[in-house]
């Protein structure tokens, strides 16, 4: 019952704007809101689960974010130029492109996590208020060099002809990319959840998130775990960033700082250390963002912020979270 | 009879006026009073930036350093008193002292408002909360300014005037130079009262604060409070010296990342160590622009190299993580440590 009341709160939530508006835009903001709640999910798992684990409130994920964003462009902009992938009216190729971008911001995000865990968190293990500073400093260098190394604006990111446009079922307008988004976002939770559930390795890092001294006295070294997570948050961060950005369809240095906030307000919503919770949470971001930003766009961002306020209010430690 | 505490005390009011610090303190003050007499606008809009910007740190460092909570939303109570006063005297008719004083009235006591809201609901679960919230809250507060343009004037902000002696450049000057020493003087005197120790207490150990019978949150959440409201008094002078409010410049996120670093540089938990971390920073800051003509006369047709030398906030964040790294108490800091070490 009361696992139960936090997954009715978003059915209840998600059916409440039927109200106000027809049931066709509904479906189509629907869709939206789930692609968005997918795409922040993929940059709150890494978030909460480096928190749960590592007690590291890790600030340069953002940063992290948009250097996959960027290494993705890259690469759909090289292999677009060089073959004409992108614009090649074939699903193998196309699809076989988006694997490779996603591949890109993956293997970036995964190195950028292991310099950043390794030279940057390690030293100050332990010590929020130091953690918070340098994983800070870590975000000024990495978006710096990003304006460096792609230059300060904007840029426009290349789709995939495949997931342009839409499908038009029955009135409805379904938008491809916001699709794609969510299948790569529930494929990511299944991957995540049976990782944790099913192998040795996801017990260890739930004992992990438990208790961490324990684990080390049982003779796992902690610390492996915890480059490991860190990485594997920091991929999740990076593909995150590289499909906001064909979902938002330009890149830009600042974006990741942006999604950073709307990440933590997720985190803080689930329950720091939980999964689950980050899933639930960005559901509820995702699809109240998009019905607010229908009915009454200036107050999005607010309604956001109040969702986490009340929230907040009625479970202190968050949906799922164990107050730790 | 006198209680250890007290003896403490007493000691150290009867060394107040040998100690070299208040020197240079009146030094500091006496050359900040002297600097309009040099004839460079330049020279004294810099001199009252870095008073202005010092103070600024110092009611930050009373957040991190003596109670030991980050925040992120303190340029966010730096913008409230600038829109406040900035709103109030463009939008309430002509420039009048009323007008200036009703809005900074109600800038302080949104500020206050705002401030203990936040700490209500995140410091009483987890003080981490509250840096994230505070981040949160920071980008909402950026979001709104920019949003409400037909009352903040949106992405152009808002160019108010001034009346009377604030209109006169040199007048404006002393009278905020008067409003900083009197934060600084209160700022002091916050850190060293009774409830600063407590602060201070929580700040080193809150589990043990707890336990003595300090409830810790009501602690923080006045320390945030003050905190806050003396940012929002800097905010309007900060806003009455430059004449033009806009969200970049007062709320956003680089006036929090340029206070950070100041009180990194100056040292964390020390209070006079801003004016050290604003004057580097500052100074920097106003230098800079000149090199990267040089960088671009140097290496004249590589855009990598131009690059390299105008983005110069990618030098401040190494800067940053080094002294993090290194000197994590900060030039004030590190000093003290040398001196009292020598002792």
């Amino acid at each position: 019952m009361r696992r139960a009341a936090p997954g009715a709160l978003v059915v209840g939530l998600a059916l409440l704007p039927l109200a106000a508006i027809e049931p066709r835009v509904y479906l189509t903001l629907t869709i939206a809101g789930l692609a968005m709640g997918m795409l922040i999910f993929l940059v709150a798992a890494g978030l909460t689960l480096i928190f749960g684990l590592m007690d590291v409130l890790n600030f340069a994920h953002g940063a992290l974010f948009s250097w996959g964003a960027y290494a993705g462009f890259t690469v759909l902009v090289l292999l677009n130029q060089e073959l004409g992938w992108a614009e090649a009216p074939s699903v193998g190729l196309n699809a076989l492109l988006l694997l490779a971008a996603v591949a890109a911001a993956a293997a970036v995000g995964l190195v950028l996590g292991v310099v950043v865990e390794r030279v940057i968190v390690r030293p100050v293990y332990g010590r929020h208020m130091f953690q918070i500073l340098i994983t800070l400093g870590a975000t000024i260098v990495l978006e710096e060099l990003i304006r460096i190394g792609w230059g300060p604006n904007d840029q426009v990111m290349p789709v995939p002809f495949t997931f342009q446009g839409s499908w038009d079922l029955a009135d409805v307008i379904v938008l491809r990319f916001p699709v794609v988004a969510i299948v790569l976002g529930l494929a990511v939770y299944a991957a995540i959840a049976l990782v944790l559930r099913r192998t040795r390795v996801g017990l260890i890092v739930r004992a992990g998130v438990e208790n961490g001294e324990m684990i080390q006295v049982l003779g796992h070294d902690i610390h492996r775990y915890f480059t490991g997570v860190f990485a594997a948050g920091s991929a999740l961060a990076g593909v995150g960033g590289l499909m906001w950005a064909m979902f938002s369809q330009s890149v830009r240095p600042g974006m990741g700082g942006e999604q950073l906030i709307f990440a933590f307000i997720v985190v803080i919503i689930g329950g720091l250390g939980s999964v689950s919770g980050s899933l639930l949470g960005s559901l509820i971001v995702g699809l109240s963002y998009n019905y607010v930003a229908f009915l009454l766009p200036k107050a999005a961002i607010g309604v956001t912020m109040a969702l986490m306020v009340v929230i907040l209010l009625l479970r202190p430690a968050g949906l799922f979270g164990s107050g730790k | 009879m006198t209680t250890p505490v007290e003896a403490a005390r007493r000691a150290e009011r009867a060394r107040r006026w040998r100690r070299p610090t208040l020197w240079l303190r009146l030094g500091l003050l006496a050359a900040l009073v002297l600097v309009p007499v040099v004839p460079s606008f330049q020279l004294l809009d810099l001199a009252l930036k870095i008073a202005v910007f010092a103070a600024l740190v110092a009611s930050y460092d009373i957040l991190i350093g003596y109670t030991g909570i980050v925040s992120f939303g303190h340029a966010m109570f730096f913008g409230f008193g600038a829109y406040g006063v900035a709103l109030a005297v463009t939008r309430g008719g002509g420039p009048t002292w009323s007008d200036l004083g009703l809005g900074l009235a109600a800038a302080v006591g949104a500020s206050a408002l705002v401030s203990v809201t936040i700490g209500a609901f995140s410091l009483r679960v987890k003080a981490i909360f509250f840096a994230m919230i505070t981040l949160a809250f920071a980008e909402f507060a950026l979001i709104l300014a920019v949003q409400l343009g037909p009352l903040t004037g949106g992405e152009d902000g808002l160019s108010p005037r001034f009346p009377g002696l604030l209109a006169d450049r040199r007048g404006a000057y002393y009278v905020i130079l008067a409003v900083v020493v009197i934060l600084f003087g209160a700022m002091s005197r916050f850190v060293g009262s009774p409830l600063g120790r407590v602060l201070q207490a929580i700040r080193d150990n809150e589990l043990r604060a707890e336990a003595l019978g300090y409830r810790t949150f009501v602690y923080q959440s006045v320390a945030s409070c003050f905190a806050s409201v003396v940012a929002t008094v800097l905010g309007a002078c900060y806003a009455v010296w430059v004449g033009y409010v806009n969200p970049e410049s007062t709320l956003g996120i680089h006036i929090m990342l340029d206070i950070l670093l100041m009180v990194i540089i100056g040292g964390i938990g020390t209070l006079w160590g801003g004016i050290i971390g604003a004057a580097f920073l500052l100074t920097a800051q106003a230098f800079l622009p000149n090199l990267r003509g040089l960088g671009a006369a140097l290496l004249p047709g590589s855009a990598l190299a131009l690059r390299l030398t105008e983005r110069w906030p990618l030098y401040f964040g190494i800067l940053f993580i080094l002294v993090v790294f290194f000197f994590p108490k900060g030039v004030v800091g590190s000093v003290r440590e040398t001196l009292s070490r020598r002792r």
